[in-house]
């Protein structure tokens, strides 16, 4: 049965590298993220470059197929192996130009993400200042959901002093959308 | 996508989240799409937008406002166009569930309004613990059903919950069962994303802890026995397949979970967190069932089954729950009170004879006359006993019984 696992989402990988129809990729896309929720199959993933497929998908045009893809990252990104491969191959920066899509599953995968791939060494650049003043707006947001996650990425993956900075840096800047007053 | 064209464009970055106070969410969203959130809460499913929401997952959401909080309720449409083998058991809809999509929030649409509350909530509680109920009145509801909101104590529960209730026939009308992470808290929220980190962590070193948890057996946590129990019970009962997942640390039974294969059983709870209230009970269940099968520790099922086949009646020296400690030592208790008395041997080979002759003079009345007739009472008892009971060799039965229970009164 293990083997029919690994035959199976090779299965999937293949058509997905295929087929034209984009109905499909989404389709596939969404399966093997799916499959990237159960640690049980990391090992296939990864032995079958689904991790580089995902963050691949990052920089795709059709919108539905970065969701998928960051999904997928948000599902596997914990595992320790998983996680030094992502930083490794540069993850971070399409992981963070997710922050701005106009899909919201996106956005939430993306905040996760960023939070899960957070080590001391990647701290750096997964809490860059414009990460920080992008959770500081998605803490207004009126998605509970979202302010909800991005106020824990404040809360627990920040130091005040980079919130403060944000904060101020965020007074200046005219972008977007007007702050509410305190 | 789509949807998103409509949006006053500006930097994706910042255009879409509105800065409309927080709090009315729930209002809000009610009066910008309430009508059409009603069409998708009924079972249906208003096709036209549902069919467009399955494959942009609604690209919408966020920008439109406070409706982004809830735009993943609405059901998309299932998926008609997959390939054979990608083709699940249930019809289902192309999505990707993140963590962030769970919770231990579940929203109920579509309950007839029938005052049934009580009914839909005892359905629930057979998955797990609830800590909080209501009706969300000012909900968006189709005409004669109401909508409730139901937290579970487990975000494990939660999900078997919605795996076996969603789309379940309620007194004549179908549910639509959701997670509803927008009624958590940021503390939940946070909590969510820890156990998570947890879970992946134990999962993925699942080597090492299994080792270890070997070694410790005996002191795991009750939760931990609990799940044990209604994962083993579950192999026993269910169509779940232990043998598909060697190395399976307890996890979602399926390869993936929204993929396809539904275990359709009931008591299938092998998920990673699940300390539910009916799993306890469950677990006292299936200690009485299987009486002697001690699971070591954290093992994978497979090892367990074997154990069980393999385990004849001893359970010395390895984990058993509580409960089954103290039927074991009661049934020993007995069965040696028993033969004390009686000294022949039923059916049960496992029981020496010999050794526990000396045992009864071990009784120590404190004081020399009553030793003597205790002696005298005991050497008594054993005459009547064995001139009954020689002479049915295999069963000591009622007429050998009936008068040594009245001996060991007088004694």
């Amino acid at each position: 049965m293990e083997l029919g696992r690994l035959e199976y989402l090779q299965a999937l990988v293949t058509e997905f590298q295929v087929t034209d129809s984009s109905e499909a990729k989404e389709q596939v896309l969404a399966n093997l993220a799916n499959f990237a929720y159960d640690p049980k199959n990391y090992e296939y993933l990864r032995q079958l470059q689904v991790l580089d497929l995902f963050l691949d998908m990052l920089t795709e045009d059709n919108e539905t197929l970065v969701e998928f893809a960051i999904g997928g990252l948000c599902n596997l990104c914990l595992d320790k192996t998983n996680k030094d491969y992502i930083l490794e191959a540069n993850g971070v920066e399409p992981i963070i130009n997710c922050l701005s899509s106009s899909n919201e599953e996106t956005v939430m995968s993306a905040v996760t993400t960023l939070m899960y791939l957070t080590t001391p060494q990647s701290r750096q650049q997964t809490t860059a200042l414009p990460v920080v003043e992008c959770m500081l707006r998605f803490s207004l947001s009126a998605s509970r959901r979202l302010s909800n996650l991005a106020t824990v990425f404040l809360e627990d993956y920040c130091t005040p002093l980079q919130v403060e900075e944000a904060q101020n840096l965020s007074k200046h800047t005219a972008v977007g959308i007007p702050l509410p007053k305190d | 996508m789509d949807g998103g064209g409509s949006r006053p464009g500006g930097g994706p970055m910042r255009g879409e989240r509105p800065l409309c106070s927080p709090p009315d969410w729930l209002r809000a969203w009610a009066g910008g799409r309430g009508d059409k959130m009603a069409a998708g809460s009924g079972a249906g499913t208003g096709p036209g937008t549902g069919g467009e929401k399955m494959a942009a997952g609604g690209g919408s959401g966020p920008g439109t406002g406070p409706g982004g909080a809830c735009r993943h309720h609405e059901q998309l449409a299932a998926c008609g166009s997959r390939a054979k083998y990608r083709e699940g058991r249930r019809p289902r809809a192309v999505k990707v569930y993140t963590i962030n999509l769970e919770s231990r929030y579940l929203l109920i649409q579509g309950v007839p309004a029938l005052g049934v509350m009580k009914e839909l909530v005892e359905q629930f509680a057979l998955y797990g613990a609830i800590e909080e109920y209501h009706a969300l009145d000012e909900y968006p509801a189709e005409q004669f059903t109401e909508v409730y909101l139901i937290k579970f104590q487990k975000v494990q529960c939660a999900r078997v919950a919605k795996k076996k209730m969603d789309e379940r026939s309620f007194f004549g009308s179908l549910l639509h069962v959701c997670y509803a992470p927008e009624f958590e808290t940021v503390q939940e929220t946070r909590e969510k994303l820890q156990d998570r980190r947890k879970y992946i962590a134990k999962a993925t070193n699942q080597r090492d802890c299994f080792v270890l948890m070997k070694m410790e057996g005996p002191k795991k946590t009750d939760p931990a026995h609990c799940r044990q129990w209604s994962t083993l019970g579950s192999c026993a009962t269910s169509d779940w397949d232990p043998s598909c997942f060697p190395g399976s640390h307890g996890v979602s039974q399926n390869m993936g979970r929204p993929s396809g294969s539904q275990n359709q059983s009931l008591l299938t709870l092998p998920q990673y967190d699940s300390h539910c209230a009916e799993t306890s009970a469950y677990c006292g269940q299936s200690t009485s069932l299987t009486r002697n099968v001690s699971p070591g520790g954290h093992g994978p099922p497979v090892p367990l089954i074997r154990q069980r086949t393999a385990v004849a009646d001893s359970g010395v020296g390895r984990f058993m729950p509580r409960t089954t400690h103290l039927q074991e030592r009661k049934r020993r208790r007995e069965e040696s009170n028993k033969f004390a008395l009686i000294e022949t041997n039923t059916d049960n080979t496992e029981v020496i004879i010999g050794p526990q002759l000396p045992e009864i003079p071990k009784v120590d009345m404190d004081d020399d006359s009553l030793n003597t007739s205790a002696t005298l009472i005991r050497n008594k008892l054993k005459e009547v006993a064995e001139s009954v009971s020689r002479t049915p060799v295999e069963k000591p039965d009622n007429s050998s019984a009936k008068p040594l229970v009245k001996q060991r009164r007088r004694i």
